[in-house]
């Protein structure tokens, strides 16, 4: 009767034992989100221009890059982002190396991004001050593959398509978004910004704008097109984080 | 590996199951109809999943799924001189806006798990259909070979970003126990940025154990079949070209079509099977359309 009793209880408390277990292991990201009150806000995608050719390209086609930390692109963006989620989270000013951030960069060995975790953690723990807040917002620059070939878009920048009868030109604002908990410094949530939109053949997954041959590709007209990009993306990216308002 | 979710499946299917894809395609055709009525940029929105494994990013945002069908006519069996037609599902689902990195017709599935771009590797996999000995009168006497599925890796290079060469070395379990080595370069040229064509050669090179269940004739088959007894070895087994076309017509819209010729060498070509019955010249055409639609996971 005894060991009857026993299994019966056994039976009882492994499933929820289990039960349990799965729901730490498989919490999802929305309800890490809310136990966060203090925020800090990190932006650093925006300081290299970088001009890229793809399709029927010389031999040599190497992409050439531009300096454009003048054009304060992370500062506005971490403006935007704190206004965005100022009616949910206490957002805090932070200071931390912007270069020291925009240089890292992820394996192309895919196991060993696995491996290693997100570089981001670590950097978070170390660099950015001050500690104790509840969550840090990173934004930084994305890659993405584009036109089928061997070429990769990063970051803020122009790629020039050229087929055998025309040449697009197609402006990007490639960036992703990561939450880390600043307490035990896992990533909470991570995404990168999606595509508008609108149609178009040449697409890449990210904020990007084919311009014609009739737009004047002066500094200011590029950075107001970038700028453009970034903010009518964010709202939509933070949405699909479970951040910010959701979309209509 | 920066899109979370990307996968691309191409399965072979019999022709005996030509009228359920046809009514798939009818029923598929006539839901996408909707969506265009619906939406032109998000065909609708799923609630997030419940719970979330760790090692994943989040199904969060858009995604693309492109649907579509590819009839292929294609050798009988290899070697054969007749050929078959087989309707072929396209499916494949990727963040939206990622671009489809190309493939050739020949490409099996595969992963790339290193990706510098110009350089990607990774595991690759193929299956090889049984072959009858009861469908075709060619192969009477000569005995089933039981399907097969070949396991490796791959690896490409694009040393410019229209041209490609690719390795797919596989090693077979089942039907066959050997090792496949297929080799191919193709230059891609978008003629607009609707239209791609892309071709070149093709080169495959294979082991004793994976040629000989397909061609070699042993003594009691031979009698069987009327045919003189063979043993077929490795070696180079088959050389050709092929060239594709594809064209977006809109965004949602794509069609696309290839031809693909390989002459067999070797002792493939010396085999009986193919010498009497079949012949060594051995072309698939294949022509398909599909659609592709963005959906939304909140």
């Amino acid at each position: 009767m005894r060991t009857a009793s026993r299994w019966a209880w056994i039976a009882i408390a492994v499933p929820l034992i289990l039960g349990n277990g799965a729901q730490a292991l498989f919490e999802t990201r929305d309800a890490k989100l809310k136990s966060v009150k203090t925020l800090g806000i990190v932006s650093a995608i925006g300081d290299q221009f970088t001009y890229a050719k793809a399709g029927l390209t010389g031999l040599s086609n190497s992409p050439r890059s531009e300096p454009i930390g003048s054009w304060g692109l992370d500062d506005l963006i971490a403006q935007e982002v704190a206004k965005a989620l100022s009616n949910r989270f206490q957002v805090q000013p932070v200071t931390y190396p912007r270069a020291t951030f925009a240089a890292i960069q992820e394996s192309a060995i895919g196991p060993v991004n696995l491996v290693r975790g997100d570089p981001f953690k670590k950097l978070v723990q170390t660099e950015v001050s001050p500690q104790g807040l509840d969550a840090y917002i990173i934004i930084s620059k994305a890659k993405a593959s584009f036109g089928g070939g061997n070429r990769k878009a990063e970051g803020v920048g122009m790629i020039t398509y050229s087929t055998v009868l025309e040449s697009i030109d197609l402006l990007h604002a490639l960036y992703e978004v990561r939450v880390v908990d600043g307490k035990t410094f896992d990533l909470i949530e991570k995404l990168a910004a999606g595509p508008p939109g609108g149609v178009s053949n040449i697409r890449l997954p990210g904020p990007s704008l084919i311009i014609d041959s009739s737009f004047d590709k002066r500094d200011e007209n590029l950075r107001r097109a970038i700028v453009d990009l970034i903010l009518r993306s964010l709202p939509n990216t933070l949405s699909d984080m479970h951040l910010g308002n959701q979309e209509p | 590996m920066k899109q979370a979710l990307q996968a691309a499946r191409r399965c072979s299917t019999s022709c005996a199951n030509g009228a359920l894809l046809a009514a798939a395609i009818a029923t598929i055709g006539a839901a996408m109809g909707a969506f265009d009525r619906a939406s032109a940029q998000t065909a609708f929105t799923l609630p997030a999943p419940p719970f979330e494994l760790p090692v994943l990013p989040p199904a969060s945002g858009t995604w693309t799924m492109m649907i579509g069908a590819e009839g292929r006519y294609r050798p009988s069996f290899e070697g054969a001189d007749h050929n078959l037609f087989s309707p072929v599902p396209i499916f494949s689902i990727r963040r939206a806006g990622s671009v489809e990195q190309f493939r050739s017709p020949r490409d099996n599935i595969s992963i790339a798990l290193i990706d510098f771009g110009d350089l990607r590797a990774g595991p690759a996999g193929k299956f090889v259909p049984s072959r009858k000995a009861s469908k075709y009168s060619e192969l009477t006497g000569l005995g089933d070979v039981k399907a097969a599925f070949e396991a490796g890796g791959f690896i490409e290079y694009f040393p410019v970003d229209w041209f490609r060469v690719r390795n797919e070395t596989r090693a077979g379990i089942g039907g066959h126990e050997g090792v496949v080595s297929d080799f191919s370069a193709d230059f891609i040229v978008p003629v607009t940025r609707a239209v791609t064509i892309s071709g070149g050669p093709r080169f495959t090179w294979e082991s004793t154990k994976a040629v000989a269940p397909y061609f070699s004739i042993d003594a009691v088959q031979a009698t069987a079949a009327g045919l003189p007894a063979f043993d077929a070895k490795g070696g180079a087994h088959s050389v050709g070209a092929g060239a594709q076309v594809k064209y977006r017509i809109d965004p949602q819209w794509e069609v696309h079509s290839y031809v693909e010729y390989e002459r067999l060498l070797g002792d493939a070509a010396k085999s009986p099977l193919v010498t009497a019955r079949g012949s060594v010249n051995q072309t698939t055409v294949g022509i398909g359309a599909s659609y592709s639609f963005d959906f939304k996971i909140r």
